[in-house]
């Protein structure tokens, strides 16, 4: 749909991207109940074998792989979820990483999907920029809707007082659960369209490294408003590949500003510094991710930066 | 045989106590996961390597220089990663942790490449045999270091000024600066201490695998948090026991079932300590009590 629009590597990023935005939602939907989770790579990891399973063991079309990925990690998601209920904070943080290793090692020592040598040889869905746009407006319409009802506003009440929103007659196991498993099932559907994209899935695919990540798009995006993980994923995505291009903005700098002492070096410093190679742009992202945490603790989009370019603000100052 | 087993296990579980307890003992003063401890362990390793193979120091005075130079790390992660990001967050000290440990196992890479650099032999090989034991002396030198520090480490915290202050702190932060205490202090000393002692930690692990990589901070960053739970959070003695304890786990069950369900144990004992008894196998108090 989009080919003649947009180079194959611009759309190869755009599609990572994407993949990250629905993976951040995954994240988000316990966290507006106040669970956070490193098991994300957990269920995206289920997602994408569980689909794998269909499409290339059983031959099953990629329509139908899709949310029968989703559905498995739900499910899977709603049974880590129950033990889950009794600890928060740290410890709930904690139980979820040790279920993310879990499924990296039974996806290690099950042979029946390669084992570790990986699950070779998944047949490439070519739509997954149409399906990553097209699940990413389904998202944001859910969770948009979503803070405005009434299941909404509960997991707020939940996130800001247990006790309180209990009292006020909430159920709090059941939504805590169904948010929980919603997460899940937003995870293993990420999962599915990474694995039909790569072609290639292994144990190490979906490890730490990458629940953490997912943590960090949500904080860095900002956690409070629907439009934080999007953003979060999104930025945090492209970051690395904007600062590959950096130098080349570097260079327009005229010459007559950079020839004197203190400059030049610094100058020569930054030039050589910016070919970044992998592990000089990580240097550079994590800088960025320790200044963000100094400078936004909230992360970038918070309630009042939304009510700030709300629609509302906007037309009461026209008159 | 299984004696043997159980000596490799306390091998493994010395680094894991050494690296658990700088874990705790953040964890008890700040009541906040400090990522960036792995990498710190990391650092200290590199530290070690070098002091022994381009300053041609013998292993006393590179694990004295990787302690030094850790526990200044730990400070410098102090300042720019723990202090100033605002408390009341749980998670953005999390996340400004995460970013120190990208910047510092990637300056690792860059600085000595992606590879594993080989740990020489630095002292005399000799094998001891004890009955159905054999032990090297290698082995007997990262146990004896590993069990001193632990030692000298209880004694300070039991016995001296300092140590009872840090108790203090872990304990409340406002009665301990009412009654005195200089709680911003007393929380970076902590950060000095459990960072050289990671630092040592580093030494000992690039000892006993002859190797050492940029990458083997995950991995311990990971288990020492499995230990700090096991043995209860901000509970150091609790983590010094829990730490031989999962060495031995895993050894074991490497041994006896299967090298791939080594860490499938360890995660398992994780989930069950959480969900059963989340105040640890020794017993202090969980995180929401204090």
């Amino acid at each position: 749909m989009f080919s003649g629009l947009i180079d194959n590597y611009t759309q190869s990023v755009l599609i990572f991207a994407g993949i990250h935005v629905i993976a951040a939602y995954s994240f988000f939907a316990p966290f507006k109940t106040g669970q956070v989770s490193l098991g994300q790579a957990g269920f995206m990891g289920i997602g994408a074998y569980a689909s794998a399973i269909l499409t290339q063991k059983m031959g099953l079309p990629f329509a139908v792989a899709l949310p029968f990925g989703g559905l498995v990690a739900g499910i899977v998601g709603i049974v880590v979820g129950f033990p889950a209920l009794r600890i928060k904070g740290v410890y709930l943080l904690l139980l979820t990483l040790g279920f993310s290793e879990i499924v990296q090692v039974v996806i290690l020592s099950w042979d029946y999907t390669g084992g570790a040598q990986g699950f070779r040889n998944i047949p490439f869905n070519p739509n997954t920029f149409e399906w990553c746009i097209g699940l990413i407006v389904l998202l944001m319409i859910f969770f948009a809707r979503l803070e405005r009802s009434s299941l909404g506003r509960a997991m707020d009440a939940i996130e800001q007082d247990e006790t309180a929103a209990e009292v006020m007659g909430i159920d709090v196991v059941r939504i805590k659960l169904l948010a929980f498993g919603i997460g899940a099932a937003i995870a293993g559907v990420a999962g599915a369209l990474f694995a039909h994209h790569t072609t290639y899935v292994d144990s190490t695919t979906f490890n730490i490294l990458l629940a953490v990540e997912i943590l960090t798009y949500v904080v860095v995006g900002g956690g409070s408003t629907f439009w934080g993980p999007a953003l979060g994923a999104f930025v945090l995505t492209l970051l690395p590949e904007f600062l590959r291009t950096l130098r080349d903005y570097l260079e327009l700098v005229p010459t007559e500003w950079t020839d004197s002492f203190p400059i030049n070096r610094i100058y020569d410093f930054l030039y050589g510094f910016l070919d970044f190679e992998n592990a000089k742009r990580l240097i550079a992202y994590g800088l960025i991710l320790m200044a963000m945490m100094i400078v936004r603790p909230d992360g970038l989009l918070t309630r009042d930066s939304m009510r700030w370019a709300s629609f509302a603000r906007w037309r009461n100052s026209r008159d | 045989m299984f004696y043997q087993q159980m000596i490799n296990g306390l091998m493994l579980g010395a680094s894991y106590s050494l690296v658990a307890i700088g874990y705790t003992l953040i964890f008890g003063v700040l009541n906040l996961l400090y990522f960036a401890h792995g990498e710190v362990f990391m650092v200290g390793a590199f530290v070690g390597l070098f002091l022994v193979l381009y300053a041609g120091t013998n292993i006393y005075v590179a694990l004295f220089g990787a302690m030094i130079a850790c526990a200044i790390l730990g400070a410098f992660a102090f300042f720019v990663a723990v202090r100033p990001v605002p408390k009341d967050r749980p998670l953005a000290p999390l996340i400004s942790t995460i970013g120190l440990t990208i910047v510092l196992q990637n300056l690792a890479i860059y600085v000595f490449g992606g590879q594993q650099m080989a740990f020489p032999e630095t002292i005399h090989q000799a094998l001891y045999h004890l009955g159905p034991i054999t032990i090297s002396s290698v082995q007997i030198f990262i146990l004896g270091v590993a069990l001193a520090l632990m030692v000298a480490l209880w004694l300070f915290i039991e016995r001296t000024k300092l140590g009872r202050a840090m108790r203090a702190v872990a304990e409340n932060h406002e009665t301990a600066a009412l009654l005195g205490v200089n709680v911003n202090r007393v929380v970076l000393i902590t950060f000095i201490i459990g960072s050289g002692i990671a630092g040592i930690a580093g030494v000992l692990d690039g000892l006993k695998n002859s190797s050492v990589s940029p990458f083997m901070g995950l991995g311990a960053a990971v288990k020492g948090l499995i230990v700090m739970l096991l043995g209860g959070l901000g509970n150091v003695p609790g983590a010094m026991v829990a730490g031989l304890l999962l060495g031995m786990i895993e050894i074991l069950s490497a041994a006896y079932i299967g090298t791939t369900e080594r860490d499938f144990f360890s995660f398992l004992i994780l989930i069950l300590i959480l969900l059963y008894r989340p105040t640890g196998l020794f017993g202090t108090r969980t995180a929401e009590q204090r």
